[in-house]
């Protein structure tokens, strides 16, 4: 991969959740960063801290419950946690812009869908458009997803779910973001549908060179869209590397990422039985100490109930688990 | 092996308007042996749900026969019905939303042996509610708490319990782990087999996940608009998958490998309209193999290899 300049930069995020149960640690010292045209997975199961993280980065954390307590996101190297509202507000849409899990919800029901294209790009007039230029700018970014423009006058219950992502899409796209955020984009999709909507996506990127984060569970999604991958649980980032890094299974790696491999049905070798990972994820108002994945962890040491977790480097691969240490014991597990 | 459910022609059509129908489920035939799983995968809207309910009979069917061990159980009068139906149980999607929020776990799992009245003494009940917990690997303490104390999987333990209350034969499993994480799914679908071995169950697994029906099942349908489009045995089907929509499926699914990264072959369009549906192949609209033949006559399921069954006209 050709170096190139860094569009995101996340270091050591923090996030907190303050509910009546108690502090939630939603996120715990995350870092990773995204180059230009590049893609990063991050892939986890509900309460991995995701989303959250996405939310961050954005700054649409819920105001009065989370906070970001620790940590910087650097977008093209300006820090975006000291920025005031007014100022967010330019960047959102305008460079980086979010996708949504469910098309049907995301969407303004009351608003036709060519208007709702329309709001983000009259947001972000900077250049003083005419309202007629734009209402052409509606219509090439309809027929660039893939709808025919006229269709704009509808409203988005008279979309289909795949149609209605491609509308998503088409305003997250309306600015010519550099960075786009994918927050479970195909989730609620059938797969033939999901087939298409990940392909225009792909296509878009190509086409107006951006970035993207691509939040998933599913690591079908990550092999066919990601350059790099983060594989998050209770709220940190446990095993991080390239897509060749982290498939590739003759290499080491944390026993969480073994574990999700695992746990699926393949569709190309026989089976007997699943290997599933025992035991739940951790409450995250009250995480173990330690390694938090060391209680369904089948190959827990002594040292990981308690203190600092070794983290493991090379090159690019990043996995944090004591077993890795020289000394304590061959990371490789079958 | 004996055959325990049979389907015949089975159709389901809800009435819209005057002349609008939708033909959820429109003439299908299978049959299931005993202690044997059938899959049944298909997108949404292909009437996949609608058939495991028109199995048990929470819907009635519009046309056809549902052959038990040999009785049309359509053409029963209610009580006797009542009787076939504690043998065929289901097993909902949703744990989230098809638990009663205000019933505990007992009063949950106590509920069909309750209404069926199976249990003698007060004492019964509670043995028997605690050992199905126990079966299904759910801890004995949360045998007061209400569903929104426990996550999904914990859920679906319920689900799973109260289906398997009244030692049922036949179980509907109508997407039982697609609300679940993966670690959790897996959990899930090692239980669901435990289960099948120890009380010689037969499922009918229905799923929109390809891996998932692969990993279930003996015997797999593939269904498109209410209809069978192929049916095979689970190996053999994904082997060699025969008919235009299975292979398009089967591509579409992203594979957790390397070398799958950037854009697929993929098929275009969407499901048409179940509403009074055409004439012919329900697939013509996005096949890319569509000739005239299609769209002319209905096409049937046919026997193409050993016990390999495909509805195309490429395959005589």
């Amino acid at each position: 991969m050709e170096q190139t300049d860094k569009i995101l930069e996340v270091e050591d995020l923090t996030v907190v959740y303050n509910t009546d149960a108690g502090t939630v640690h939603a996120v715990n010292g995350v870092s990773f960063s995204i180059n230009k045209k590049e893609t990063i997975g991050l892939v986890g199961e509900t309460g991995a801290g995701k989303t959250t993280t996405a939310l961050s980065i954005m700054q649409l954390l819920p105001e009065r419950t989370g906070r970001i307590t620790a940590g910087s996101v650097k977008y093209r190297g300006e820090e975006l946690l000291t920025k005031s509202k007014a100022e967010m507000r330019l960047i959102r849409g305008e460079c980086i812009s979010m996708i949504f899990q469910d098309p049907m919800t995301a969407l303004n029901p009351l608003m036709t869908v060519g208007e709702q294209i329309y709001e983000s790009l009259d947001i972000h007039n900077e250049r003083k458009k005419s309202p007629k230029e734009l209402e052409a700018r509606v219509d090439e970014l309809l027929e660039l997803v893939g709808i025919p423009a006229r269709r704009k006058t509808n409203y988005p219950h008279e979309f289909s779910g795949g149609m209605k992502q491609r509308i998503v899409i088409a305003i997250a796209l309306a600015c010519e973001p550099l960075l786009l955020i994918a927050d479970e984009p195909t989730t609620a999709l059938d797969v033939t549908i999901q087939a298409q909507v990940l392909n225009l996506i792909e296509e878009l990127k190509e086409k107006l060179s951006t970035s993207m984060i691509m939040i998933t569970h599913d690591l079908g999604v990550v092999a066919q869209t990601c350059d790099k991958v983060a594989v998050m649980y209770a709220g940190e980032i446990v095993e991080y590397g390239t897509l060749e890094e982290v498939f590739d299974r003759s290499r080491p790696h944390h026993p969480y990422t073994i574990g999700l491999f695992d746990a699926i049905p393949s569709l190309t070798e026989e089976r007997k039985r699943l290997k599933p990972i025992e035991g739940l994820m951790p409450d995250p108002a009250n995480l173990p100490e330690g390694c938090h994945f060391h209680p369904r962890c089948h190959q827990c040491l002594e040292k990981c109930r308690s203190g600092a977790v070794y983290r493991y480097e090379e090159g690019t691969h990043i996995i944090k688990c004591n077993r890795m240490e020289k000394g304590v014991q061959d990371g490789r597990v079958d | 092996m004996e055959e325990l459910i049979r389907a015949v022609d089975l159709k389901k059509y809800f009435k819209l308007s005057k002349t609008e129908y939708l033909h959820a489920v429109d003439g299908v035939h299978f049959s299931i042996k005993k202690g044997q799983t059938l899959g049944v995968v298909g997108e949404s809207g292909c009437g996949k749900s609608t058939l495991g309910r028109v199995l048990i009979g929470l819907i009635e069917a519009t046309s056809g026969q549902i052959q038990y061990e040999g009785t049309d159980l359509l053409k029963l009068r209610p009580a006797q019905k009542k009787e076939y139906h504690k043998k065929m149980q289901i097993i909902f999607q949703d744990p989230y939303s098809s638990l009663n929020p205000r019933l505990s776990v007992f009063q949950l799992i106590a509920e069909p042996l309750i209404s069926n009245k199976v249990y003698k003494t007060k004492g019964e009940l509670v043995d028997r509610v605690g050992y199905l917990m126990e079966k299904v690997g759910l801890d004995q303490r949360f045998i007061n708490a209400y569903p929104h104390e426990m996550d999904g999987g914990r859920r679906q333990r319920v689900g799973i319990a109260r289906a398997l209350a009244l030692n049922p034969e036949f179980v509907v499993c109508d997407e039982p782990v697609s609300a679940l994480d993966v670690s959790i799914q897996a959990q899930i679908i090692n239980l669901l087999q435990d289960m099948q071995e120890e009380m010689g169950l037969s499922y009918m697994f229905i799923t929109h996940d390809l891996s998932v029906v692969r990993h279930m099942s003996d015997e797999i349908m593939v269904m498109y608009l209410g209809q069978c489009v192929e049916k095979a045995p689970a190996y053999e089907l994904f082997k060699n998958p025969m008919h235009p929509y299975t292979k398009a499926l089967l591509a579409a699914i992203p594979q957790p490998v390397l070398g799958a990264r950037g854009k697929k072959e993929i098929i275009r369009g969407e499901v048409s309209n179940p509403i009074n549906p055409p004439k012919g192949c329900r697939f013509a609209s996005r096949c890319q193999h569509c000739c005239d033949r299609c769209t002319q006559e209905d096409v049937m399921l046919k026997e193409v290899e050993n016990a390999h069954e495909v509805a195309c006209v490429l395959y005589k």
